[in-house]
């Protein structure tokens, strides 16, 4: 902003950024079959659809046209705002076009990692992914990976994506991440995951005997781990307006 | 061209500077050209347990400023040949130590000697921090409790990264882990910590264990370095350290309970 000399002369500036996107991915192509779908998750999980920005992904369908116009108020009605769509036939992108939407190319083989589902369902599955909107030609998903021990007094964070530790996170040491935590070894000192506040992200690790976990600023002290857990595989995540502590696997 | 070997710790009171004295004494002993530098400007202790505080003129500070030539401050020791002691500053504060000065002495050090060992102060402070600049390895004294460990993790932490290998993107110091004061009966009642536990944490090679011994409050008190009482429990075990230091297999001692039969063969070579 200081270097923005004449500001009241610039109406935006343009800037990259990483958001995360809900990802719809469909499975079939008709209207019905989702609106029921989409009505027995809205009883579900109410939270979730507050006019949610979401992808539709069509990369899975087979069909050339599609009724993307009913699709998308389905979607409306239950409360989640189709933004654009991933994938599909020539015809597709122009009718996403023409409804206003976005559209995005089709994701190569393995880059889509399906972090969460609402339910495990076989007409659509929401994943998560980040969407780049920049100018940078290939989306990267920024994983950083820690070969070695994370000793006490230091720190190591992903400032965009999930963290990779492979060793120990020692007494003392901290690991922070905007995505997920995973510490393939023991974690004995502090991890935050979600620092941005996706409150999605988890803390995955071998053996589980934290000074402190956090996911997007909700947090548990070790005195607060069920000492069950304690020297074994777990899994951290936010649900239900609270960390969630469980056995891995 | 020496090899520079830091002995560090980060808690004070673990055993470094007895370390350092009975490591480079048993390097001399094979006959090893080495120099011991105490880095504890204003607590020295090295020229005690070394037993040659009566000939200390110069000092290290002195050097660095410019007050006394390098072989004014050298220390030839009396028992062993081909060892030398470079004295610490009691007058001084760790303030009085420079970069520059620190890299001059070593690099001159190099020529002459096999060995340059540099015992460091206690704490993560400048001393401590010029101790370790320089080094080549590491040997990091532990103490089998938790805030040993901890603060061994920290040095190994800063090993890694405010020394001059780790800045200049150079091999990474070799670091060895020195296990002192290993008492096998309170480590089997659970008043310490066990080898493994300290082994796990600190996930680095084991260089020595040295047991918890009488002989090493009488050898520093008699101000004869530990590695000269070959008799003891504690001198042979440095012995084994340094053997190991010069790349020897040895198998481990004095970690169990009286049952040697059977840690030999629970830990093959001694060395993982």
């Amino acid at each position: 902003m200081s270097l923005n000399v004449d500001s009241a002369a610039v109406a935006f500036t343009f800037k990259g950024g990483m958001l995360p996107m809900t990802v719809m991915e469909l499975s079939s192509a008709d209207p019905e079959r989702i609106r029921q779908q989409l009505a027995g998750k809205l009883s579900q999980s109410p939270a979730f659809f507050q006019h949610t920005p979401v992808v539709l992904s069509v990369e899975k369908l087979d069909e050339p046209h599609l009724a993307l116009e009913r699709i998308c108020a389905v979607c409306r009605d239950h409360k989640l705002l189709p933004v654009a769509v991933r994938g599909g036939t020539e015809p597709v992108r122009q009718s996403a076009w023409a409804l206003g939407l976005g559209w995005f190319p089709p994701v190569e083989e393995g880059r889509a990692r399906v972090l969460e589902s609402v339910t495990s369902s076989p007409v659509h599955e929401v994943t998560r992914e980040e969407t780049e909107v920049s100018e940078a030609e290939a989306p990267a998903i920024a994983t950083r990976l820690y070969r070695g021990t994370v000793r006490s007094g230091q720190q190591v964070s992903a400032s965009e994506g999930d963290l990779v530790v492979i060793g120990a996170v020692n007494a003392g040491a901290e690991v922070l991440a905007a995505g997920s935590i995973h510490v393939y070894g023991a974690l004995r000192g502090r991890a935050l995951a979600g620092i941005h506040g996706n409150t999605h992200a988890g803390i995955y690790c071998r053996e589980l005997e934290a000074e402190l976990l956090s996911v997007a600023g909700n947090y548990k002290r070790s005195e607060d781990i069920d000492p069950q857990l304690s020297g074994r595989p777990a899994e951290v995540h936010f649900t239900k307006e609270q960390l969630e502590i469980k056995p891995l696997g | 061209m020496a090899k520079i070997i830091v002995v560090t710790s980060g808690k004070g009171g673990v055993g470094k500077t007895t370390s350092a004295a009975a490591i480079s004494t048993g390097l001399a002993l094979r006959g090893k050209k080495t120099v011991v530098i105490d880095f504890d400007v204003g607590l020295r202790n090295l020229d005690l347990i070394m037993g040659c505080e009566r000939r200390v003129v110069y000092d290290l500070v002195n050097v660095i400023q410019g007050e006394a030539g390098l072989n004014q401050a050298l220390i030839r020791d009396k028992r062993v040949e081909n060892l030398f002691i470079l004295p610490a500053s009691q007058t001084r504060d760790k303030d009085a130590l420079t970069q520059e000065g620190v890299a001059e002495i070593l690099e001159k050090l190099q020529e002459d000697f096999d060995f340059i060992l540099c015992d460091s102060p206690a704490g993560i402070e400048r001393g401590a921090q010029l101790a370790m600049y320089f080094a080549d390895e590491a040997i990091v004294v532990t103490n089998p409790e938790v805030s040993s460990v901890r603060d061994s993790d920290r040095i190994l932490g800063l090993l890694a990264s405010k020394t001059r290998r780790a800045e200049q993107g150079e091999d990474p110091i070799k670091e060895h882990l020195l296990v002192t004061r290993y008492n096998p009966e309170r480590v089997t009642s659970g008043d310490m910590l066990t080898l493994d536990d300290i082994r796990e944490i600190l996930a680095i090679n084991l260089l020595g264990l040295i047991p918890e011994s009488e002989a090493v409050l009488r050898a520093s008190n008699q101000g004869v370095p530990v590695t000269h009482d070959i008799s003891s429990d504690a001198g042979q075990a440095y012995s084994d350290t340094v053997s190991r230091l010069l790349g020897e297999d040895m198998p481990l001692r004095f970690h169990e309970l009286q049952r040697k039969g059977l840690l030999s063969r629970m830990f093959g070579g001694g060395r993982r």
